[in-house]
């Protein structure tokens, strides 16, 4: 059967066959029309946990689905795995590895702490490691990845130590300042640090955190490995793999990078270690490295693998190409959250510098947010009853140390608000009208109704 | 050839007098206006032929589409409704993180509960396909000889014949944490079960010799390459009597394609495909694990949020994905249900229909079927001609590949190595299924390939490498 360049997904994809005649770059209206799938009235400021894709990449996608349900057997000999071979080499030239063999393609972040945490637990099960020997995370990591550190070190008889950073933060020397500090504590009992899991943007609250600097740290204090949990950074952040420096590091490319639901990279930098991780779901390809490993886990559809191309082609319609998309994100995000901090009178979580294109953005004391089921309660009512998605965080306080205070007490929410290409000015005066009218109320979180 | 053949779907008598042609020629008002009929024709007993064929419009007509076994397939309708539910996550994805995906991958696990017979919906797990359960399952072996439970050189016993990747499974599992593992020869072609029963028990007794102890076995419901029908029940209740710890039957070709009924089978899991026979888009599987002190320890390799809820709970989060594919069930079963006897009527049909087509070429080719009838289910291995000199696992990748380019038959094909002494041994089996989108013309189709590379004294050594 036929060999299609990959580079073209398929045949019918739009822009590859429509010059753009009337503007060099995309229009407003385009835009518009690539996530009118969006539903239309919700103020949609929560890019960072689920992501968005447009409409050309998503039509791009049923086209692979299509052609796998029209004839699989074919689909599966002749055309699957040099499509995901296209989708690495574009990734890894973006993130400036230096082989394609370093990358491999997986659903999601969760997957890849999965597959770098397995090695560890058999590394402790195979003696390689004693007991006590220590894993090193921060006490801000996701949720999914502390369980899995659970699963898979804690079980097999390893340690944690948690890395506790200041929030709200005001630069990058108190992040480098906690973590040595954690290291230093770590070795004092002589365990030895076999694994750092480093946040490259931390989830809640959303920090960027000087990534390069810690991985150094580790070197310098001979961490064996350290994977960078770089979920939000593609997109979002500039990923040079090679800068970073460190042995495993993923994100998810249906966040900021505009794929369908789901697919990450995982890059593993060739070494001794690197050989001897693999993909949990065992399959045919066992033991012929990671990479061609994730090719194939068993029937599934792959379609979301295969779009790196068609996002290629969305991304370069824009002024600046993604470069330009992250610095519009970024200063978008921040005027925007700077504009509900003077409405509210609150604070933001961090300064610009510290952020991409998502924002820690202080909610009025008022509203009484005192632990995570407040939190959860003002989320949905703001969903329900204002049509407005945001993820909140609750800050618990630390004992004996003051917290940022506004007029009225101690801030102990925030919302994390983001910025991406579909958002406009409306969805934020959406979130800064909604809070200051449940402030002018007099509610609290405590009262709020929910459907 | 039978009539059964062309259509398995039941012939409504009434049917062409319904469609089309009843009554509103006497109401004026509707061949003018655009206004709905205010009597519609009733809908047809069961699916039409001509309805069949829209669901699977999508098919590449060219191709004879002989393989439901490696791929299966997924009827039009139930794409849609796919679609419409990957539309909603889309729409607003955090309302449908919320409100809704836990709730519908609840509906879909109680679904299959009542399908395969099981006490308790938290004995079902949905998961992506049988690689997934298998590393499930053998995961938990591996804790057991990490964590002293279980002593080096405990065993696990599978089938010679078992799928390609569970066998890399049990290696990255079993062997690497010190486990011994023991295949059972099974014969191919088979006669009957009993053969396979004898083999199975002279390897369990290979199993226990020095002492050890056999932790697990892995027994295919039906197999895949070659396809024969494995009497599970027997088996499993041999494991029992003979102290193997925990059964594990993988039915990746289960439910649609043969009878699953967990507390008959009687195993401690069992895994099957939904988009094989079961009509599900690509991918879905459900794991079966019978409550025990030990089904408490079952885990998702994937972790996430909902590590130590239970197999379910963590199944139905691991991280933001498709999920899809899990929540058509219940379009499915509408689907099924349009058919005469439901799932039943369409696997009964499908096996008989299978057996023709296998007797069929046959007895065109002068070769023979790989096990009895009663030994198949909506496939069967067909011997292919002597002559083609099928030696190696390269030449059926070769002759499978000129086959689809050169014939447009789709159908996969096993290289069974002779015995010392065999004369003119068949050694090329192919694997035929029927599925209800086949038609005959899909094995005259076959037939006549095979017929004319016979004629044309056609060998697989002259296929370039």
């Amino acid at each position: 059967m036929e060999h299609e360049d990959p580079r073209n997904g398929e045949s019918s994809h739009r822009s590859s066959k429509k010059p753009k005649i009337s503007s060099k770059f995309i229009l407003e209206s385009e835009i518009r029309d690539e996530f009118s799938h969006h539903q239309p009235r919700v103020a949609r400021i929560n890019n960072g946990s689920f992501g968005s894709c447009p409409g050309s990449v998503l039509a791009a996608q049923r086209q692979w689905q299509l052609r796998f349900l029209r004839q699989p057997d074919t689909f599966y000999f002749n055309t699957l795995r040099n499509g995901i071979i296209a989708s690495r080499k574009i990734l890894k030239d973006f993130i400036n590895a230096d082989h394609v063999d370093e990358v491999s393609l997986v659903d999601n972040a969760t997957t890849a702490a999965a597959i770098v945490l397995q090695q560890i637990g058999r590394s402790f099960a195979e003696g390689k490691f004693q007991k006590n020997d220590t894993v090193l995370m921060l006490h801000c990591a996701f949720q999914a990845v502390k369980k899995s550190i659970q699963a898979y070190v804690s079980r097999a008889g390893g340690s944690v130590i948690e890395v506790r950073l200041p929030f709200p933060v005001n630069s990058e020397e108190e992040i480098i300042s906690e973590f040595k500090k954690s290291i230093e504590k770590g070795k004092s009992n002589l365990r030895k640090i076999r694994l750092a899991i480093i946040d490259h943007i931390t989830s809640m609250p959303s920090v960027v955190i000087p990534v390069k600097e810690l991985v150094r740290i580790c070197r310098a204090e001979g961490i064996e490995q350290v994977f960078v949990d770089a979920a939000h950074a593609i997109g979002s952040v500039k990923v040079d793999v090679k800068e970073v420096g460190a042995d495993f590091y993923v994100s998810n490319l249906h966040k900021w990078f505009f794929c369908p639901p789901s697919v990450a990279f995982l890059y593993c930098k060739k070494s001794n270690i690197s050989s001897d991780v693999h993909h949990p779901v065992v399959s045919h390809e066992y033991g012929n490295g990671l990479p061609i490993e994730s090719s194939w886990i068993g029937t599934r559809d792959y379609s979301s693998q295969l779009v790196v191309p068609a996002v290629l082609e969305f991304v370069n319609l824009f002024e600046g190409g993604i470069d330009g998309i992250m610095k519009r994100n970024h200063d978008e995000v921040v005027k925007m959250g700077n504009m509900l901090a003077e409405s509210w009178g609150t604070n933001l979580g961090s300064p610009p510098e510290m952020c991409a294109a998502m924002i820690m953005v202080g909610l009025p004391s008022r509203l009484s947010l005192n632990n995570e089921d407040d939190a959860a309660r003002l989320r949905s009512h703001l969903r329900d009853c204002y049509e407005v998605e945001v993820p909140i965080f609750y800050q618990v306080s630390k004992d004996g140390e003051e917290g940022v205070r506004d007029k009225d007490g101690f801030i102990t929410g925030y919302v994390r608000i983001s910025h991406q290409v579909y958002n406009t000015l409306e969805d934020y005066e959406k979130l800064r009208d909604a809070i200051n009218r449940l402030v002018e109320d007099g509610k609290t979180c405590k009262m709020l109704c929910i459907e | 050839m039978a009539s059964s053949l062309r259509t398995h779907t039941q012939t409504n008598s009434n049917t062409s007098a319904m469609n089309g042609t009843s009554a509103s020629a006497s109401d004026p008002k509707s061949q003018l206006s655009k206004k709905p009929r205010l009597h519609a024709p009733p809908q047809p007993l069961f699916i039409t032929p001509s309805d069949v064929l829209f669901e699977f419009s999508h098919h590449l007509p060219s191709i004879a589409r002989i393989n439901n076994g490696s791929f299966g397939c997924c009827p039009s309708s139930v794409l849609s409704a796919q679609q419409q539910l990957q539309l909603q996550w889309l729409q607003q994805p955090d309302h449908f993180y919320f409100n809704q995906l836990q709730t519908r991958i609840l509906q879909s696990r109680n679904i299959i509960k009542d399908m395969i017979n099981a006490d308790h919906v938290d004995e079902v797990s949905i998961v992506d396909n049988a690689t997934t359960s298998a590393a499930i399952v053998l995961q938990q072996i591996a804790w057991g000889f990490a964590e002293g439970r279980f002593r080096p050189g405990d065993a696990a016993v599978m089938l010679h014949y078992a799928y390609g990747a569970v066998k890399k499974s049990v290696e990255a599992y079993v062997t690497r944490a010190g486990g011994y593992v023991i295949e059972v020869p099974l014969p191919f072609p088979v006669n009957s079960v009993d053969e396979i029963v004898q083999e199975f028990r002279e390897a369990l007794e290979r199993g226990k010799q020095n002492g050890r102890r056999v932790r697990l076995a892995v027994i295919d419901h039906v197999t895949s390459m070659p396809s024969v029908v494995i009497p599970v029940k027997e088996l499993v209740r041999i494991c029992r009597e003979e102290g193997v710890d925990r059964v594990f039957v993988d039915a990746a070709h289960g439910i649609g394609c043969v009878d699953v009924d967990m507390k008959q089978i009687g195993a401690d899991f069992y895994t099957s495909n939904l988009h094989k026979w079961f009509f599900c888009p690509p991918s879905v599987a459900f794991l079966y694990c019978r409550r025990s002190t030990e089904s408490s320890d079952l885990h998702h390799p994937v972790v996430s949020h909902e590590y130590g809820n239970g197999l379910a709970i963590e199944s139905a989060w691991i991280g933001t994905r498709d999920y899809s594919a899990q929540l058509v069930v219940p379009k499915v079963l509408e689907f099924i249900n349009r058919f005469e006897g439901g799932i039943d009527g369409i696997k009964k049909r499908n096996h008989e229909a299978v057996v023709d087509m296998g007797e069929m070429l046959v007895k065109a080719w002068g070769t023979h079927l790989g096990c009895p009838p009663e030994m198949c289910s909506s496939m069967v291995m067909v011997g292919l001609p002597a002559c083609l000199g099928i030696s190696s696992d390269q030449d059926t990748l070769k002759l499978r590949t000129y086959l689809r380019d050169k014939f447009g038959v789709e159908v996969p094909i096993y290289y069974r190595a002779p015995k010392d002494g065999e004369v003119g041994p068949v050694t090329g089996y192919a694997r035929i299924s029927y599925q209800v989108y086949n038609k005959v013309d899909d094995y005259y189709k076959f037939r006549d390939a095979i017929i004319q590379l016979v004629h044309n004294a056609f060998t697989c050594a002259s296929l370039p490498t």
